[in-house]
């Protein structure tokens, strides 16, 4: 029996899963409610253990050949340190209504920014997650560019340089240091700030 | 015993002539490279091309030092704001260059997040084509640009300069005089009816007195 045969069955038993009839090998369907403890048992205790999160992609089938089914999904990309050929693939499929899943960032810390990008690019919410903000693209971005029914020529143009001093301090202050005063050319004056904005 | 420092040691030209003349040979390039056209101009930089032997060499990394913004790669949508204030920061006679396909028309990268060319921010002086570019190009641009340096006027420059600075300062003691006009109007009103009050005060006081 093969590693992933093994860990399939498992899967099988104890969180439901399927075998995902459409994509690659090794690809396995989960629903969204059972993801967040079936990604903590591939990590503690299966027995080939997951510690590498390779990525998370988002998938939007509108349009797409042949496709039954939720609109949305899900891609998550799991890789073993221990023996690095086992690789493993959850795919989560999600309606159109309510893009949501829980997050698994509390598990892989670089889940954080994935999850931010795919946030970004698809509209998909992830429950719980620590600071979801749009992570490519800039603050004024209306829409989400990576669904298919997003005009791919629509401009939108940003006036000013996204203000990071707020999310920058607060790290500061996370780690321990302690903002004494601020530098006033710092701080975004209307006025003067301004000044080197884009108009339409 | 003559020498020829004894001779007459005068030459004559137009100031237009002198002043372009030092400044087409002193353009300081400000990379603002984002992509591999950054790499073809540090190519250019290396003594196989030499950019130094057209007076470039100095690579300014601040906009305060340098003439020519180079603007070489993609410039997307979260960038263009950023382009322009550095753009605005660079000091006058400035002039820039849009040196590839992404800078220049947004090139292959017709999407939601890629700026269309440069010129939609800030106004361009030389496009170069390629993607990316050849150093052999970059020079050509250059050259080009000193031919348009050699082109400007800078007495011309200064004339309007100067207008502007004149008109300016007429409208500013305009105001200055009719600020002051109301100051003075105000203040002397003020004062007037200070002393009058202070005034039928005495008075009131010095009836009181009479009256006791």
């Amino acid at each position: 029996m093969s590693f992933f045969e093994e860990v399939f069955l498992l899967l099988q038993d104890k969180f439901g899963a399927a075998p995902d009839p459409s994509a690659l090998d090794h690809s396995v369907l989960i629903e969204a409610s059972k993801l967040h403890s079936c990604v903590s048992f591939l990590k503690k205790e299966a027995p080939v253990k997951m510690e590498v999160l390779l990525d998370i992609v988002g998938v939007d089938y509108l349009g797409y050949l042949h496709h039954e089914g939720p609109r949305f999904a899900v891609i998550y990309v799991f890789k073993s340190l221990s023996s690095p050929q086992s690789r493993i693939r959850l795919k989560v499929c999600l309606s159109e209504d309510s893009p949501q899943v829980p997050t698994i960032s509390d598990l892989y810390p670089i889940a954080n920014w994935q999850e931010r990008e795919v946030y970004d690019q698809y509209g998909i919410h992830f429950e719980g997650h620590p600071d979801l903000r749009r992570l490519l693209n800039h603050v004024e971005f209306k829409g989400h560019p990576l669904r298919k029914d997003y005009p791919v020529h629509q401009r939108q143009w940003l006036s000013t340089n996204d203000f990071l001093l707020d999310v920058l301090e607060a790290r500061l202050e996370e780690k321990g240091y302690k903002i004494l005063e601020r530098s006033k050319e710092v701080l975004p004056n209307d006025d003067e700030y301004l000044t080197g904005s884009i108009q339409k | 015993m003559t020498t020829k420092n004894q001779e007459a040691n005068i030459f004559t030209s137009s100031l237009d002539f002198l002043v372009n003349w030092g400044r087409k040979n002193s353009l300081w390039p400000f990379p603002y490279g984002t992509a591999c056209c950054a790499i073809e101009f540090m190519s250019s930089e290396t003594a196989r091309y030499d950019l130094s032997r057209i007076g470039s060499e100095y690579v300014r990394f601040t906009p305060r030092q340098s003439d020519v913004l180079l603007v070489a790669g993609t410039i997307t949508y979260k960038q263009a704001p950023i382009l322009k204030r550095i753009y605005e920061q660079m000091a006058e006679p400035r002039w820039v260059i849009a040196m590839g396909a992404c800078a220049s028309s947004g090139g292959f990268y017709d999407c939601y997040c890629t700026v269309p060319g440069i010129d939609h921010i800030i106004p361009v002086d030389i496009f170069i084509g390629g993607c990316p570019p050849r150093p052999e190009s970059f020079f050509d641009a250059m050259f080009e640009l000193q031919n348009k340096v050699a082109d400007e006027s800078y007495m011309k420059q200064r004339a309007e300069r100067l207008r502007e600075q004149v008109e300016a300062l007429q409208e500013k003691s305009k105001a200055c005089v009719a600020s002051a006009q109301d100051y003075a109007k105000n203040t002397s009103e003020n004062l007037s009816n200070t002393v009058r009050s202070k005034v039928s005060k005495a008075l009131n006081t010095i009836s009181l007195k009479k009256g006791s």
